[in-house]
């Protein structure tokens, strides 16, 4: 069985660090930083490892029904999620991710825009 | 640089918040830059420690001190959107002349936010965990279908098994007179689903007396009793199902239309059980035991069952008979040739 993206990149132990820095970047960030202002920090953590861990090609755990859900109440407009795709591009790129790479996790987020965006 | 005035910049400098009170009223005298940037004017406004943090649980932490002991606690607060946590560690110091309260605060929100990511990876982790368990014993069930259990635990552990002989074992073989007439008649697919009907009875009927059915091709149908396990009955339960299945027949065949009429062959004899094919799996037997009932199977009249000497002298104190005379089998030479035509005993579907 051929590998998945999460484990070339050195399974949890690196993945971790991308989420830790893509969490950082999140909220430095004043255009989404305020969506994450009031979220419970474990809750927070909890989404984020399982949602990078999947965009990874991890167990798919936030199916389109799960996504339209957790976010309908959010108010995210396209302008933040657009922030957050290219916050996450960027991520990637510091953490030397492969061009080919980077653009199957970002296509595979876009395509899911209709169901983050409410705004 | 003096001592003092060096020891005035590390404690500036340093990542660590520390902060001195009052021992009593717990009144913050003193708050190094840390401090104050995670708890700002608290010192200016003369403020106690419970005005600052008032959740800490204040009558463990008197225990503590009283007892000269260190006193943690963990703390959230927010700086700008994040979430800091902060350790803390309040500690009484006393010489001689006086005595003050120490309070060192520490951030250790990193740390709390890998904690948290590990506890929510084990997480995932057990989940899919237990998604391949389910599938693991999805895959089992299917293998156990087309192997016995035995033979299955052998390829698990090996990868590989070894063919197994088996010399005490019974052989019975069934197919039905004019099936091909039958199969394309006006009701191809009707005919299928009755043959399947028939089968899955027989499965029954054959699972009844620990008998296994190793296969069916087309109308034919092949089940053998002592293996993989051995049973000494092997011979008088291939005779019992035998006469299960033409019973059944009858029965149904007195209701309805179709009409199925079997052939079936038994015989007793030494047979070998492999696993055949490396990608498709097929669990099949072979041997001299397995060829002498498919002769049998062909000497039968439609609604019979034929054996021979060799199984006859096994059950022949338990079972009615019509002797048939001698006959010359392909490749096993002249042989004394039986019909099965019933218990001594009444025969019921419990062994």
């Amino acid at each position: 069985m051929a590998q998945t993206m999460f484990e070339r990149y050195g399974g949890f132990a690196n993945v971790s660090k991308v989420v830790m820095a893509f969490y950082d970047r999140a909220l430095d960030s004043d255009t989404v930083g305020a969506y994450f202002e009031d979220t419970d920090l474990k809750a927070l953590i909890d989404h984020q490892t399982q949602f990078i861990a999947q965009v990874m090609g991890g167990p798919e755990v936030y199916t389109n029904e799960v996504l339209q859900g957790v976010h309908a109440r959010l108010g995210i407009t396209d302008a933040a999620f657009d922030e957050m795709t290219s916050i996450l591009g960027e991520t990637l790129q510091d953490f030397e991710f492969d061009r080919s790479d980077i653009d199957q996790v970002i296509d595979d987020l876009r395509s899911r825009r209709q169901y983050i965006v409410t705004a | 640089m003096n001592l003092e005035k060096f020891n005035e910049v590390l404690l500036e400098s340093v990542g660590v918040g520390l902060a001195v009170l009052e021992p009593n009223t717990l009144e913050i005298r003193f708050g190094n830059r840390r401090f104050l940037e995670w708890f700002p004017g608290t010192v200016s406004a003369d403020m106690t420690l419970r005005e600052v943090l008032p959740d800490l649980d204040y009558r463990r932490l008197e225990e503590r001190l009283t007892e000269d002991r260190p006193f943690t606690a963990e703390t959230e607060l927010k700086v700008k959107r994040r979430t800091v946590i902060l350790g803390l560690q309040i500690t009484r110091m006393s010489d001689q002349d006086m005595s003050v309260v120490i309070v060192e605060c520490q951030n250790i929100s990193k740390i709390k936010e890998l904690e948290y990511m590990i506890e929510s990876y084990s997480k995932m982790v057990e989940k899919q965990n237990r998604t391949l368990q389910r599938e693991k014993e999805r895959v089992e069930k299917l293998l156990l279908n087309i192997m016995p259990k035995s033979v299955y635990e052998e390829l698990k552990s090996f990868g590989v098994t070894t063919p197994q002989k088996y010399a005490a074992a019974s052989v019975l073989m069934l197919d039905f007179v004019g099936f091909t007439d039958m199969a394309i008649s006006d009701d191809p697919s009707g005919v299928i689903t009755e043959l399947n009907d028939i089968f899955t009875a027989f499965d029954r009927i054959a699972e009844q007396f620990g008998c296994e059915r190793i296969k069916t091709i087309g109308d034919a149908y092949m089940a053998v009793s002592g293996l993989p396990e051995p049973t000494p009955d092997h011979a008088h339960n291939i005779a019992k199902v035998a006469l299960l299945f033409v019973r059944y027949l009858e029965r149904r065949n007195a209701g309805n239309a179709q009409q199925w009429r079997c052939r079936i062959g038994i015989n007793s004899g030494t047979v070998i059980g492999s696993i055949v094919g490396i990608q498709k799996y097929v669990y099949d037997i072979f041997g001299p035991g397995v060829n002498l009932a498919s002769r049998m199977e062909a000497q039968s009249d439609p609604m019979e069952i034929s054996l021979c000497e060799d199984m006859y002298e096994l059950i022949k104190h338990d079972f009615r008979f019509t002797e048939l005379g001698e006959i010359e089998v392909k490749g096993f030479g002249r042989k004394s040739l039986y019909r099965l035509d019933g218990t001594q005993e009444p025969l019921s579907m419990v062994p």
